[in-house]
């Protein structure tokens, strides 16, 4: 009897890589609070797959976007829509929000048992670097609709940066790709919302849990 | 090795796949009960404030109390300082014990900043 398992670990090595990772024990004390993290993680993947989902039918141009967001929530007047178009949408907006909640209450926790202690200095601050990124992954994507609240909202937020003395002026035209919030900002922030950050978040998770499998869970105090 | 002891798998695997489930129920029945509303057409006449999403209240709040040439201190001196903080935590911090009543002083600071953000949030609503 051939196993096919068995010929591809006999190259591989799967199983011994299987056993390292789901056979390591866990300290004392790790409780469901412990979870946050992995919350998070499990919302980036809704997300994912809900925003891939989505771009099948969503078009970034200033001329297309509040459309093609109305076709997916199947609010358009001839009645098209996406089938299951508005329930991506909403679970889309709603792990968002779960997500950046998830994230903010695992760096509490995080802080609580002291887990950023030596010699896990290195992971609270890729960890807190992901934690800016999830704020740039949602500012950016509050701009895709393209209706009435998100473009004067990225108006309003992208304004701040100009009160900045000197720099000020030369960052929010480098967010807006130009003096005014236009057709321009709306493909920059989809860019910077599916392709820059998904791309530097990926490689720092990669980092951080594999820095979790080095150091090992910290474990109650 | 002690049989009591936990492993990755099966009981935090177990353990975090539960809670992934609750929190996919819970998205799921939010998406059912308040699915998100598309406001009108951009009218680049119409000029109004509109409210950010929830994690972004407070900064907006704080650029209210910064008016005219002083705003970059609510939106960027601000924000800045504070993300330092969390950055350098762990450089900052001189003890390496992890119990909070071991480093008072670090609580206060993140007790003093997170209640000024739920102040701010509140506040924002009004």
């Amino acid at each position: 009897m051939i196993n096919p398992f068995s010929i591809i670990d006999r190259r591989l090595g799967l199983k011994r890589h299987y056993r390292r990772i789901f056979e390591r024990p866990l300290p004392e004390g790790v409780t469901y609070f412990y979870c946050l993290g992995g919350i998070a993680f499990f919302f980036l993947i809704v997300l994912t797959f809900t925003g891939v989902v989505l771009s099948f039918y969503y078009v970034p141009s200033a001329s297309e976007a509040y459309h093609t967001i109305r076709f997916i929530d199947g609010k358009l007047p001839g009645g098209a829509s996406m089938p299951g178009g508005w329930l991506m949408r909403a679970l889309h907006v709603w792990a968002a929000s779960g997500m950046v909640a998830a994230v903010m209450a695992h760096m509490l926790r995080v802080y609580i048992t002291g887990s950023y202690k030596p010699p896990r200095e290195l992971n609270w601050v890729v960890g807190a670097t992901l934690f800016v990124l999830t704020m740039a992954f949602g500012f950016s994507g509050y701009l895709l609709p393209w209706d009435q609240k998100a473009y004067w909202a990225t108006t309003v937020g992208t304004a701040m940066p100009k009160t900045i003395p000197v720099i000020g002026n030369f960052i929010m035209e480098l967010l807006r790709g130009g003096p005014d919030v236009t057709g321009i900002t709306l493909l920059r922030f989809y860019v910077m919302h599916v392709y820059i950050l998904p791309l530097v978040s990926i490689f720092l998770l990669w980092a951080h849990f594999h820095m979790i499998r080095r150091q090992g869970i910290s474990g109650g105090l | 090795m002690d049989k009591n002891q936990k492993k990755f798998y099966p009981d935090y695997l177990f353990e975090i796949l539960l809670v992934c489930l609750f929190a996919l129920e819970g998205a799921l029945l939010l998406s059912y009960v308040f699915p998100p509303v598309t406001g009108s057409p951009v009218d680049f006449s119409r000029n109004f404030m509109p409210r950010p999403e929830w994690y972004f209240l407070a900064l907006y709040q704080m650029f209210k109390y910064f008016p005219g040439r002083l705003a970059f201190i609510g939106v960027a001196v601000i924000p800045a300082a504070i993300i330092f903080l969390v950055f350098a935590l762990p450089f900052l911090e001189k003890t390496h014990s992890r119990r909070l009543s071991d480093r008072k002083f670090s609580a206060l600071v993140v007790a003093v900043i997170l209640i000024s953000a739920v102040v701010l949030t509140v506040l924002s609503y009004y």
